[in-house]
């Protein structure tokens, strides 16, 4: 079965983005971000980072290469080890991978936990289910930040955090790809914050791009149907009732 | 006039026990909250990130083990009027009621499927004792799985094999192929694309309209209680400290925390800055005292640091839990 055909972007390096890819449920998206991560290989095509093909690449220095490319996953319960406590897989994270030295572990881990609104203090001594699912994801995109990477693969980062919350996750990583020039692939079915945040943005459908170009120029005026049904469907405010039935009306 | 409650939740209250080199460290993530879910009503929860709402529907649902203790209060169904709580019920009542009566669909519930179990199979274990014979059983279940747009073909996957939003659309299946009077559902369509998201709450609305059942809802989907949901409680740091009809809470939302919510939704269209709270989410385990919103909140007044406001019904179903709201800080 195929479950990403024939897709092609590129991303350069010296002009930082936040790619978004949107689309159907089963479309490929977790497929495509698992093959960047050199997670899967592609059945054919290539996927290069810096001059290197994705699986060469792993193969001569997974390493360095997961130093410099991370994943946030789609469902925070299954990123971290259910069995090890929160603070010691991050401190694990910063030692293998952190440019901080021994000696700073603690502070590079707070700081990650601080700019996605949470501390060390709230974590240290807890296991994953001991956090809601919105501090797990958070601590989750924090454990990413930890190697100071150059590009980062989000699918679904945001979720399941309220939208208050999703929206200072968003902007902080718009913030970091301006003030440390960090490429951002943002997989979401939030629309609205693809909208606020992307640069770019791809719609994919049964493994395929349908349509991609400037981010607001898409949202704003979709031009393919499989687009303009997207965005016909988003639920907002002022979708006040639409499936609601006669409860109301009869209370 | 307003229909007979099918859930009565009141001054429930449930904490998390933990102990840390002998000290003893409660996290209160459920405060005295009282409400009731009507007959026929979608009630929809909503609030910030570990404000308690999970661990909240976890009481409701008896779903408690330890860490999570219940504390005190009560949350009576209907169907089982003798039973002060289903935390204290036996593990035989509850059995019995699950699924037929009450269905519940953990957040993260795309990860509950069985690994080694296909899919199929899940559903006959499920499933199979409840509603008709083996025979017409297959059709049905197929049938069902077309309301979330899913292929028969499904039905022969592992769960692996599927992505997260189809596993997202199983596990809402499951808990509706019954047709329970209650049903419990935590973030159920985090994972779907809008499409067939609205597809499938169509579908719950449809069945909750049907068989007049009851739909506690929980999301940070602000749209999707806007479009779904007929009433909406707000929670902050282990309080419910808003409830409304969900129209006004959109409208006319009188908690400063509600307020600043409605505000922050991001729409296509419109790129103004959205303002974030200044300060962190409280820490549980060390909440702070009087209204827990206080540190973070633009109105707060003396009284608020020292003393919590009481949920107060300031009009018909409105009811919020603020000082300077009610008028009692003047
Ligand atoms: N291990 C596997 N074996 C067989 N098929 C798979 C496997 N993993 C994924 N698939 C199939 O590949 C397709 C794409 O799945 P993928 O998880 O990439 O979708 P997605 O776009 O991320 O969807 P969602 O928005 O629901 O997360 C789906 O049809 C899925 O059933
Ligand atoms: N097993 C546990 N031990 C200690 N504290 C816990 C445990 N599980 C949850 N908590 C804490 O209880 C509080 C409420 O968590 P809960 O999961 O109910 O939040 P929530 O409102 O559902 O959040 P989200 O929207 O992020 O899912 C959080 O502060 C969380 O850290
Ligand atoms: S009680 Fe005081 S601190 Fe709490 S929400 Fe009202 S004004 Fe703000
Ligand atoms: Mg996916
Ligand atoms: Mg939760």
């Amino acid at each position: 079965m195929t479950a990403v055909d024939d897709v092609s972007f590129s991303m350069v390096a010296d002009a930082p983005e936040v790619l978004t890819i949107i689309g159907e449920s089963g479309s490929g998206k977790s497929t495509l971000a698992r093959m960047i991560l050199g997670i899967h290989a592609p059945s054919s095509g290539r996927i290069v980072f810096e001059g290197e093909e994705v699986s060469a690449r792993v193969a001569r220095d997974r390493h360095a290469f997961m130093a410099k490319v991370q994943p946030i996953f789609q469902n925070p319960f299954e990123s971290f080890n259910p069995l090890k406590k929160l603070d010691r897989y991050l401190f694990m994270t910063a030692e293998r991978f952190g440019r901080a030295g021994r000696g700073n572990v603690e502070r590079v881990c707070d700081e990650a936990l601080g700019a996605v609104g949470l501390s060390l203090a709230e974590v240290r001594g807890r296991f994953p289910h001991e956090l809601s699912g919105g501090q797990l994801q958070r601590a989750a995109i924090a454990r990413a930040l930890v190697s100071r990477p150059r590009l980062i693969v989000a699918d679904e980062p945001v979720s399941m955090v309220d939208a208050s919350l999703r929206m200072s996750i968003v902007n902080l990583f718009s913030r970091l790809k301006r003030e440390f020039g960090l490429t951002i692939i943002y997989i979401t079915h939030d629309l609205a914050t693809a909208y606020h945040i992307s640069d770019r943005l791809i719609i994919m459908r049964r493994g395929q791009i349908v349509e991609t170009g400037e981010a607001r120029g898409v949202l704003s005026a979709p031009k393919h149907p499989y687009s303009q049904m997207l965005k016909d469907a988003v639920l907002t405010p002022d979708s006040a009732g639409i499936f609601r039935s006669s409860v109301q009306s009869r209370l | 006039m307003s229909a007979a409650p099918i859930l009565q939740v009141r001054n429930l209250r449930a904490a998390f026990r933990t102990h840390h080199f002998g000290v003893r460290r409660d996290v209160p993530a459920v405060d005295d909250i009282s409400f009731d879910v009507r007959a026929n009503e979608i009630y929809g929860l909503a609030g910030e990130s570990s404000s308690g709402k999970t661990t909240l529907i976890k009481t409701i649902a008896g779903v408690i083990k330890p860490p999570l203790e219940l504390v005190g209060g009560s949350a009576r169904f209907a169907f089982l009027p003798d039973c002060e709580s289903l935390a204290q019920a036996s593990p035989a009542a509850v059995a019995a009621i699950r699924w037929s009566k009450l269905a519940y669909i953990m957040q993260g519930s795309m990860n509950v499927l069985n690994p080694v179990r296909r899919i199929g199979k899940t559903f006959e274990d499920f499933a199979l004792r409840h509603i008709g014979s083996a025979g017409d059983f297959q059709q049905r279940v197929e049938a069902h799985l077309q309301r979330v747009r899913l292929e028969p073909s499904v039905l022969r996957s592992y769960p692996h094999e599927l992505s997260g939003g189809m596993r997202q659309r199983v596990t809402i299946a499951l808990a509706t192929i019954c047709a329970p009077d209650f049903i419990i559902a935590d973030e159920p369509t985090t994972a779907l694309d809008v499409i067939v998201q609205k597809d499938v709450l169509a579908m719950m609305r449809d069945i909750q309209g049907a068989m007049g059942a009851s739909i506690l809802f929980v999301t940070h989907d602000m749209g999707v209680h806007a479009a779904l949901t007929d009433r909406l409680g707000i929670m902050y740091a282990g309080r419910l400290v808003e409830e409304a009809p969900t129209d006004v809470i959109f409208r006319g939302a009188l908690h400063p925390y509600t307020r600043h919510l409605i505000a922050s939704l991001p729409r296509i269209g419109d790129r103004s800055e959205r303002k974030s709270l200044t300060g962190v989410p409280p820490n549980l385990a060390n909440a702070p005292p009087g209204c827990r919103f206080h540190p973070r909140c633009p109105l707060a007044v003396d009284i608020c640091r020292v003393q919590a406001p009481a949920m107060t019904e300031l009009a018909t179903q409105h009811r919020v839990a603020c000082h300077v709201v009610t008028g009692e800080a003047a």
